[in-house]
C-alpha cells in the first residue's frame, strides 16, 4: 500500500522546491532545488532504517515480556 | 516510552543533521586564477574562477592582491564574463617589501551580494626590489569589505563540497570512539566483578564499534577516490586506522573460536582492553606526529581547531552525539536480543531435562 502511494509523495515533494525557487539552471547557486530531493532521499532513507530498528525493538520487546512473565 | 527517549532523541539529531548539513551553502569561493608568476614591474591579467558568487549581479565588485597588510594593491580594470568567471588585470609594482625574494600575494574578490573571497598565495612577483616599498598602496581594505554573517560553512580549496563529510565521515570515527569507551570501561567491570552482563554489554558495544570503523573506512575510500584519485594511499593516519580495525575484527575471531562461555568472556573481556590500549597510540598519537594528505594534517588527524569553523561545529558536535545515540541503541538491541536468545536456549536445555 504504501509502495503504491510512495512514488507520488517523492514526486509532489519534488514539485515544491520548483516553485518556491525561481532562480535555477543558467544562475546555478547555493541552492538550485535539486539538493532539496537528495536530502528528502537520505531522509527517507534514514527514517527506513530508523523503522527498521524501532521493529526490531518492539519484537525483541514482545519476547522479553514473554520470557519474564 | 520513559527509558527509549535517548533513541528518539538520537533520531531527531539525525534528522536536523541530515538537513542542515545538506542544506546550508558554503561560502564564496576563489577556485582558480592564472597565470601564478609575473615579473615586478609589469602588468598582469589574472584569469579567475570563482565558487558560489552573483559576480554578475553585483554593483560594487572589488578585486585586490594583498602583499601584506599594509601593501594592497587594487585591480586596474576588470572583465566579468559570467556569475563565476572574470578577468583583472593589476599593475604589479617593483619596490614590494618582503623578506624572501619572490613576493607572493592573496587574491580578494569582493562584492556586495556575497562578501569576500580569498585565494592565498594567488600569485608569486619575482625580480622585486624588497627593500623599499611602492607608494601605490591603498591601504586598510577592510572597512571596504562586505562582511557577511550569514550562515554558511567555510569554502576550503580542493574539499568544496565534501566539508559536509565532516558530519558524516568524521562523526562516525568520533563516535566509534565512544561506544568503544564504553565498551573498554564494561570489559575492565566485568575483570573486576566477573558478572556476565558486563561481558554481554562490552561485546555488543563492540561489535556496533567495529561497524562503525568499517563505515567509517568505507566512506573514507569513496570520498578518497574522488578528492585524491585512489581509494587508498600510503597515509599514515589510513593505514593506522586499518591496523586498528583489524585488532578489532580480530576480537570478533577471538570471540567465536572459544565455545565455553567463562573462558570466552574472560578471554574477549582482556583481549578489548588490550586494543582499546593499541588503539590510543595508532589512532590518536602517531598520526599527530607526522604531516599527513588527509584533512586536519600538520600535527592533528581529525579536523581539529584550526580546520572547524564555527558553523560546522553547530552541526558536527551534535552528529557525533546523534550517531553515538544510534549506535548505543543498535547495541542495545544486540544485547537484548543475546540475552534472550540465551535465556531461550536455557530454556530449551532445561525443558529436554525435565
Amino acid at each position: 500500500m504504501l509502495e503504491k502511494i510512495r512514488p507520488g509523495i517523492l514526486l509532489s515533494l519534488l514539485l515544491i522546491p520548483q516553485f518556491i525557487f525561481a532562480e535555477s539552471g543558467q544562475d546555478f547557486l547555493r541552492s538550485t532545488g535539486k539538493i532539496y530531493v537528495v536530502v528528502v532521499v537520505i531522509c527517507i532513507l534514514f527514517l527506513a532504517i530508523v523503522l527498521f530498528l524501532a521493529r526490531l525493538d518492539s519484537k525483541i520487546r514482545k519476547i522479553e515480556k514473554i520470557l519474564n512473565k | 516510552m520513559k527509558n527509549n527517549w535517548w533513541k528518539i532523541l538520537g533520531v531527531i539529531i539525525l534528522f536536523y543533521v541530515i538537513i542542515v548539513g545538506m542544506i546550508v551553502p558554503l561560502k564564496p569561493g576563489i577556485v582558480d586564477s592564472s597565470p601564478k608568476t609575473v615579473s615586478a614591474g609589469h602588468d598582469i591579467e589574472l584569469t579567475i574562477e570563482t565558487y558560489n558568487t552573483h559576480l554578475n549581479k553585483a554593483k560594487d565588485l572589488n578585486i585586490f592582491l594583498k602583499f601584506s597588510d599594509d601593501q594592497i594593491i587594487s585591480a586596474k580594470s576588470g572583465d566579468i564574463h559570467d556569475y563565476n568567471h572574470l578577468t583583472a588585470t593589476f599593475d604589479i609594482p617593483i619596490e614590494i617589501k618582503s623578506e624572501t625574494s619572490i613576493a607572493n600575494a592573496t587574491l580578494i574578490i569582493d562584492n556586495e551580494i556575497d562578501g569576500p573571497a580569498l585565494l592565498p598565495k594567488a600569485v608569486f612577483v619575482k625580480d622585486i626590489d624588497k627593500t623599499r616599498s611602492a607608494d601605490v598602496w591603498i591601504g586598510d581594505i577592510r572597512p571596504k569589505l562586505h562582511v557577511k554573517d550569514d550562515f554558511a560553512f567555510p569554502y576550503r580549496s580542493v574539499i568544496h563540497e565534501t566539508v559536509r563529510n565532516t558530519f558524516f565521515h568524521v562523526a562516525i570515527w568520533m563516535a566509534m570512539f565512544a561506544l568503544l569507551i564504553v565498551s573498554v570501561i564494561n570489559s575492565i567491570l566485568f575483570m573486576i566483578k566477573k558478572d556476565m552482563k558486563y561481558d554481554h554489554i562490552s561485546n555488543g558495544f563492540t561489535s556496533v564499534a567495529i561497524v562503525f570503523g568499517l563505515a567509517g573506512i568505507a566512506t573514507g575510500m569513496i570520498w578518497a577516490k574522488y578528492t585524491w584519485g585512489a581509494y587508498w594511499t600510503a597515509d599514515i593516519k589510513l593505514n593506522m586506522a586499518a591496523v586498528t580495525l583489524l585488532l578489532y575484527l580480530a576480537y570478533w575471531l577471538l570471540r567465536s573460536s572459544i565455545d565455553d562461555l567463562d573462558t570466552k568472556a574472560r578471554l574477549a573481556a582482556m583481549y578489548n582492553i588490550f586494543a582499546f590500549v593499541a588503539l590510543i597510540p595508532l589512532l590518536i598519537i602517531i598520526p599527530r606526529l607526522t604531516d599527513s594528505l588527509h584533512p586536519g594534517s600538520g600535527g592533528n588527524p581529525a579536523m581539529g581547531g584550526e580546520d572547524l569553523d564555527n558553523t560546522l561545529r553547530m552541526v558536527f558536535y551534535p552528529a557525533i552525539i546523534g550517531l553515538t545515540l544510534l549506535g548505543t541503541w543498535m547495541a542495545n538491541l544486540y544485547i537484548r536480543y543475546q540475552k534472550i536468545s540465551s535465556e531461550l536456549l536455557e530454556r530449551e536445555i532445561d525443558s529436554e531435562y525435565s
